[in-house]
Formats: C-alpha cells, structure tokens, sequence
C-alpha cells in the first residue's frame, strides 16, 4: 500500500502555504480566512493559519462541523457526536479558504459550502485539499490541491494527523 | 362390563408400585382406599405384577408415570371478556384437564354473575353439556358484586352453593358484610374474601419496593392486606361465620392467620395463588403485564413465609387463581392493563416442576393443599354421609419435558408467565 | 453512538450513548448563535407532538428544537373525553401508525404508555414525561447544566428537594446524574421520600442535613398537588419546611450553591422571590438547554420509518 510520509505531509504544507501567499487571497491577509472542515481539515486549516502567520499573514482560524448537513444524514443509522463549528468571525467580504482532507464525491464540500452561507456572504470562496481521491459526483473542483491521487482511483485513502491519529501518513 | 387395567404406576404419595383394575362408573361409592385416600372408579389396587389381567382387557401401561388424585382448584376465574359463556366454560375445562384438574370453584365475575337462581341454573347446564371438568359456582356475596345489598343467600343454597364471594373484591362496607355473616351463618355458608382495605389500595398497582420506584408505579401497602385479614377475622368470629381467606401475599398475613388459628378458631380457612409462591415483584421486569396481579407480587420474603405457611397447614390449599386475560387487554401499558394470570393450563406441571422437583413441598403436601383440602372445604356439609368431592385419578409423567407455546395454552387467552418456558410433567385426564 | 430507536429511559442508555448526546447538545448550543438558528438535519421529517397532560414548556421545547432541526412539527391534540371514554392507547397508535411519523414525542399521566407505543411504532418515540416512571429529556438538560456550570459532573454533590415518590423527574435526573459520577441524595416530605433501600439513594428530611452534606447543586422539584389524588402532607407547611427561604438562601449564598428546578416554578412554594435573582440560580440556563438537549437527543435516534415499509 503506497504510503505518503510525514515529511512529505511537511513539504506539501510549506508549498501549500506560499500558493496561498502568491494567490489573490494572499494580498489581503487581513480578510482572509483559512475554514477546516472538523475532523482533519480543521487540523490542516490550524497548521496553515500558523504557518501564514510565521510569513507575516495573519489570517482569521475558522472549523466547521457539516454533519448536521449532509445529504446522508437520514439513511445513517449511526450518528457521530457533533462538534462545535467555530467561526468567531462574520464571513461577510471575506476570502474563505475551505480546507478538507481528502476530496472525492464533492459532497462534503456542497455541505460545507451551506454551512458557511449560514454565516454571511463571503466575497470568494476557494477549496483547498490535501488529497484529491477523485471520484466526483458534483460538479464541484478543488482550487488547490497537494496530492493529486485521482489519477490512480485508489480504493481508499486514509489521511492520518498526529494531532488526532498519533502519527502522520497518507496510504491510499 | 369391560375394566382397563393400569399396570405398573407409582402412587405419588408412597413411591410404592401399583397395578389397578379401573371400574366404569364414576359416580359409585369408592371401594377401594389408598393411604386414607378414596379412589373413585377403582374396583381393585394389588402390588405392581400382582394383578392377574384377562386376556384382550384394555391395558395401560403406566411405567415411569405417577399416580395421584387429580386437583381440585379453589379459585378460578373464567369468563372469557368477548367470548360467549359456553366458550368461556369449555375452555376452562379443557385448560383444567390439562393442568391435572378435575374441578374447581368458580368465582363470580362480570360474565357470570350468580347472585340469582337463573344465572346459576343456566351455568350449570352450560357446565354439563360443554366442560371437561367439574366447576362448582361460588354465590355472589352482594347483589350485582356492588358492596351494597345481599344477595338471596337461600335461594343461592338451593342451587348448590355453599361458598360466597364477590370475586376477591373486599365489601367496603362492613355493615353489609357482617350482616350477611351472621345471616348466612345460619344456612352454613362460607364467605371466601380477600383481605384488602380498598381505600388504601386504591390505584395502586405493584408492591412498594425497588420495582415500584424504578418503574414509577404507586405501590400496595401490605398492612391493607393484613389489616383487612384482621378486620375478616373479627366479623366472621362475631358473626359466627365461616371464613376463607383468600390469596395471601404477605408474609405477616400467614402470621395473622396462624395466630387466629391456634387461638382455636376453627372456622377458617386460607389459601394461596401459586404464583404468590412463586414469583416476586421484581419478575415485573420492565413492566411485563403478565406479572401484574391482585394482590401484588411481593417480597421473595413473602414468598418463603407463605411457602411455610402451607407446610404447617396456616395456608390450607393452594389455588391456581386462574384469570384470562384477552392479549389485546394485556398489551396495554402496565396501570391500564388487567390483572391475573392465567395458570390452569400448567397448574400441576409448574407445581411439580418449581415446588416439588425442587424439594420445597412433598408429594403429601402438594396432594393435601391441592386435592384433598379444597374439596372438604367446597363439598356441601349438610349431606349425611358428609363425603367430600371424590377426585378421579390421573396419570402425570415427570420425565416430559416441554417449552410451553400457546397451542399449550387451551384456556383461551395467552396471560400465563410460562410462555417460552420449559417446564417438566404433563398429565393424562381423564385417565381411560 | 449506535443506532437507538427510542428514548424512554436512562436506564436503557449506555454509557457512551449519554456521553455523545451530552457532547452534541453543546454543538447544537452554538447554533442558536449563528445568525441562521436552523439546521438542515431533520429536512422533510415529520415530528408529532402526543401530549396526554398538558405541558406547554417541555412541548414548545420539543418543538422549537424539532424546528431548529428543519422538521415539520405537528401538534397531535388528544381530546381530554376520548381519554375518559377509554380509547385505548392502541387505537391512537394506529391512527398513529397511518400518520407515518417519525418521530413522536409523548407525554401520558400513565407509567409505561411510551414504551408500549414505541413497541408498536417504527417511528422514534421520545419520552416526554410518563406518570412517575421517567422524564430523560429533563435529565440530559439538567445534566448539560451542571456540566456547563462546573465543567464536569462527576464528583459534585446534587440534592434533589420535594415529592421524590411521584417525581418522574428526579427518578430520571439522579439516574444520569450518577451515570455520570455525582453524589445525588433526596430530601422532601417523609412520605414522599422513598427508603434508600428502594433507591439507592441517601435520604434526607430537612434542611439542616442538607448544609451538612454540602451540595454543589439544590435541585428542586415542583410541588404537583394537581397530580395526586388525596393530598399527601399539608401543602401550606411546604415553604416553610422544604423551601428555600429568604433565610435559607443566605446560607445557599454563602456555600456557593446553585439552585435548578425543572419549571414552572411556584414562587413562594419551592422558593422565595428572591432565589429567581439569585446569582447561582439556573433555572434559566435549563430552559436554554431544554432546547439544545432535545435538538441532540432528536439528531441521535434512528427512526425504522426509512426502511422500506
């Protein structure tokens, strides 16, 4: 099983962070906000904000919770514990940066995209992911994306943080 | 006139081994006695192998089975709720048979209300067309079962009634009960009643405990019970009349009647339903409808204490307490759903399996509180040769394992707490 | 937390099941703050609401939290003389059952209807209250409150005050109270505090060991003298023997107490004017959360109604 390892995960965010810098969001840091989606792209979303942060950026922290929102909700019979959404912040004008781990259906990200409309209007909203799984079913396209996997359709792939998972790998 | 022969049977009394010549008729006068036990439609009892049998006579060969009078149960309650009277009757009967009963006392209740000549006439020809077993109809103490006016106590005698009840309901008013004692004292009557002291027990429906406080039920005070059997004590001593106590539940009601009974009163009686030996509050588990009775599931305390009292003689019979209860009535929530069980049907197997299997009643005690007891108290006491009601014998086969089912169930309804249960024994009566 | 139908007791809960709806009720919280009080999650499932006692509070509860889900809400208004006229609980469930429901809330003087009703149902039945069995809906919010309040349960000392025997309430709230590692102890008229024998659960009968034991939290419950049939202790005596009084809440005051009561309160009852001001007072704090908790608990169960039926 192909394995991305921690240090790969390192490089990846530092290449993320400066397109981030280069991009249009990066002119303006102070109407930029970098949204995790809970449970891993909030992680990723902490490490990038942290990262903008050291190049002199400073831009808002947001983590959403989408489950209340998925279009699957019903026919799950198992229903996680919810986490608190954190957007201390109105979205208005702002330059949202959505952030989720791996990227597939484009389901979550449509749920995350009603999740943030709940919070303001936000002037441009751009996608970010650490992997990109492919298997699209909306038309929905990542932005930016540090792992392209789709070309290969995994099966499944599994991103793993040490802030949640105790260690750091991607395997697909 | 041809015989059946039954070879090789355990009396259950004894353990001795037995072969029989069975007599044809019934209703002759016993001839033959077994440990003072009378033995209707036997002509002759010799040691098994003892016996010579005609060729071609009808055999049956009764090896591992025991032999024992059948039951006679006090308290059964019949009335199908939806169901005409004649189906109530012969579901009963057929329930009976299969629980080793032969007969039983049946209490009024709303489908047969006898406190009046036609109604009893009207039971008892229903009862000789369609039961398998003997049912004597116990009077109504007040007309209509309402506490308040007497019913015909002579007119009720005239008709073979011997004992009263109002169907386990305690008359609140004393007035009218102690004037109906020393009234029907005169004539002999028995008053059977429950203790209870209905405004204490008045919408409650478990025994105060841990199950009443899990499920938030309001529980039955046992000093309701105890207070009543007190007070039934007092009227009937008063009164002169015979009382039978029935269904204890609590343990310091075995002690009143213990205490009333070695005081020298001589004219009382007690009885327990078999589940109060049984089971115990906590089997309402949660709120299973078929262990909601009247009185409560009490104490595993109680039950001991009653167990005793049975074997001391306190407690003079056991009884089945038999109420049907419709499925649809009994999947009701807990405090709508009726009362009772309905334990004919696995009357002397249950017995047999939980009481005497287990070494807790002999064989003796079970046929004194069960046969012998119960029907000296119901047999008419004004017949000269003062004979009480003569038990046919039945065969019951220990080894017979069975998980019960409701094709097991013939008394109609489904309210019996063996459901799904393997119990040990079955029955054969009548035997020929 | 796994698939689970019905909620009718604490009891029948595990103990991860009341750590994840406790955990959601905090994020259904944070909703109320957004500008857009509303989640999709219950879009297109339909709520009724069988009250057989009325309760405005605990059903509006239900049914704001049912709208911030995005359910559709309907009120089903039992009339007062097809109960006396004995309809029985199984011909409602069958017009129920034609209604196809998901979810349904209920609420009966009767201990045990909403666990018959939930046999008999696919929908997810909610026990919004039966005779003095249970009241877990309660219990979440109460047991959210007291976290809120002190970060955790465990290891605080609640004492619930007044009508212990007929209380579905503080059956509930001290059964997840201990669930969740709190000392709960009973304090009330002696004829309505059951024996410890029977709960489990210390039992006081005046307020002087109150103060002894030291409670984090007094938890009163409201005097129902509609609901017993025969008084069972002189109601005038009630103030002045188990209220918090103007004196009594001095001493509450200097111990740091809080004070919770599940509503509608009756001032000069349980409690004097003043204890509604006072700064510990939670009464207002579990309205908020009867919303939260109620969101959680319809978010966590699974009705059958979906499956192919």
């Amino acid at each position: 099983m192909p394995t991305i390892t921690d240090s790969e995960i390192e490089r990846a965010l530092d290449n993320w962070t400066r397109h981030i810098l280069q991009g249009p969001a990066g002119q303006s840091c102070n109407n930029l906000a970098i949204v995790g989606i809970v449970s891993h792209g909030d992680v990723l979303a902490q490490r990038l904000v942290q990262r903008l942060k050291n190049a002199g950026c400073h831009a808002h922290y947001g983590a959403i919770d989408i489950t209340l929102y998925r279009d699957d909700l019903s026919l799950r019979g198992n229903r996680p514990a919810l986490r608190s959404s954190h957007l201390p912040f109105s979205t208005d004008d702002l330059t949202l940066i959505l952030v989720d781990d791996v990227l597939s259906t484009g389901r979550t990200a449509r749920a995350a995209l009603e999740v943030l409309w709940e919070y303001g209007r936000p002037a441009r909203v751009e996608l970010h992911c650490l992997a990109d799984k492919g298997g699209r079913q909306l038309p929905i396209q990542p932005d930016y994306v540090a792992f392209n996997l789709s070309s290969e359709c995994p099966a499944d792939v599994r991103v793993h943080l040490l802030d949640i998972d105790g260690k750091e790998d991607i395997t697909y | 006139m041809t015989n059946t022969y039954i070879t090789n049977a355990t009396w259950a009394l004894t353990g001795e081994k037995l072969d029989l010549r069975m007599g044809q008729n019934l209703d002759e006068t016993p001839s033959e006695f077994l440990n003072d036990i009378p033995l209707p439609g036997v002509s002759a009892v010799a040691p098994a192998g003892q016996m010579s049998i005609p060729e071609g006579a009808r055999r049956i060969d009764a090896s591992g089975k025991l032999l024992l009078p059948a039951l006679f149960d006090m308290h059964a309650t019949i009335s199908l709720d939806g169901h005409s009277k004649r189906e109530s009757i012969y579901r009963a009967g057929q329930a009976a048979n299969q629980g080793g009963v032969w007969g039983m006392l049946v209490m009024p209740s709303k489908g047969f209300v006898f406190d009046n000549a036609a109604t009893l006439d009207s039971f008892s020809d229903a009862v000789s067309h369609r039961s398998f077993a003997a049912m004597v109809p116990a009077g109504c103490i007040s007309e209509n079962m309402e506490g308040t006016h007497q019913a015909p106590y002579n007119t009720l005698a005239a008709r073979g009634v011997n004992i009263l009840s109002d169907g386990g309901k305690m008359p609140s008013d004393l007035l009218m009960l102690y004037r109906a004692m020393k009234y029907a004292a005169e004539i002999g009557q028995i008053f059977a009643i429950r203790g209870d002291v209905p405004a204490l027990t008045n919408k409650t429906y478990a025994h105060p405990g841990t199950t009443s406080y899990r499920l938030g039920l309001h529980g039955t005070p046992a000093c309701a019970e105890e207070i009543g059997i007190e007070t039934l004590i007092r009227l009937a001593k008063d009164a002169g009349a015979r009382l039978h106590i029935q269904t204890v539940s609590t343990a310091e009601g075995v002690a009143i009647i213990r205490r009333a009974k070695a005081e020298g009163m001589s004219n009382l009686t007690a009885e327990v339903a078999l589940h109060h030996l049984l089971y115990t509050h906590e089997d309402i588990g949660d709120y299973n409808t078929t262990f909601k009775t009247v009185p409560p599931l009490r104490d595993r305390s109680d039950c001991e204490a009653l167990l005793i009292g049975v074997k001391d003689g306190t407690i003079d019979c056991i009884v089945s307490d038999h109420t049907p209860c419709l499925p649809f009535a009994k999947k009701q929530d807990f405090i709508s759903a009726p009362q009772g069980m309905a334990m004919l049907d696995t009357f002397l197997p249950v017995l047999y399996s939980e009481l005497v299997k287990t070494g807790k009643l002999t064989w003796n005690e079970l046929i004194r509180a069960c046969c012998i007891t119960p029907a000296q108290i119901v047999a008419p006491r004004d017949s000269e040769d003062d004979n009480p009601l003569l038990a046919p014998l039945l065969l019951f086969n220990p080894e017979d394992k069975r998980t019960i089912s409701s094709e097991h169930l013939h008394c109609g309804t489904l309210n019996n707490p063996l459901l799904g249960q393997v119990i040990s024994g079955s029955v054969t009566l009548p035997i020929s | 937390m796994n698939p689970r139908k019905d909620l009718i007791t604490i009891e029948a809960l595990s103990d991860e099941d009341i750590h994840t709806i406790l955990e959601s009720t905090s994020a259904m919280k944070d909703i109320f703050t957004k500008s857009v009080k509303k989640v999709p999650a219950l879009k297109g499932k339909s709520v009724l609401t069988l009250f057989y006692e009325p309760s405005t509070r605990t059903r509006s509860s239900f049914e704001v939290a049912a709208h911030r889900l995005s359910a559709d809400v309907t009120t089903f208004t039992v009339s007062t003389s097809s109960v006396v006229k004995g309809e029985s609980v199984h011909d409602t469930i069958d017009t129920l059952m034609s209604m196809k429901m998901d979810y349904i809330i209920v609420r009966h003087k009767n201990s045990g209807i909403p666990a018959v009703i939930a046999r008999h149902c696919k929908a997810a039945v909610i026990n919004a209250g039966d005779g003095a069995h249970a009241h877990p809906s309660q219990a979440f919010l109460d047991a959210f409150t007291i976290k809120e309040k002190y970060g955790d349960v465990a290891g605080r000392r609640v004492v619930i005050i007044g009508d212990i025997l007929h209380s579905r309430v503080a059956r509930s709230t001290s059964t997840i109270l201990r669930r969740l590692g709190a000392e709960v102890a009973y304090m009330g008229p002696g004829p309505l505090v059951p024996p410890s024998a029977h709960t489990g659960i210390p039992r006081f009968t005046n307020w002087e060991q109150i103060f002894n034991w030291q409670p984090d939290v007094i938890y009163l419950l409201r005097v129902q003298n509609e609901r017993i049939d025969s008084p069972f202790f002189p109601a005038a005596d009630y103030h002045q023997a188990f209220g918090v009084t103007e004196e009594r809440l001095r001493r509450i005051d200097d111990l740091d107490m809080s004070i919770m009561h599940p509503g509608p309160v009756n001032r000069g009852v349980e409690i004097c004017d003043a204890a509604m001001e006072y700064r510990n007072c939670l009464i207002n704090n579990q309205v908020e959360n009867g919303i939260a908790a109620r969101m959680s608990i319809l978010y966590h169960l699974t009705p059958q109604t979906q499956s192919n039926d």
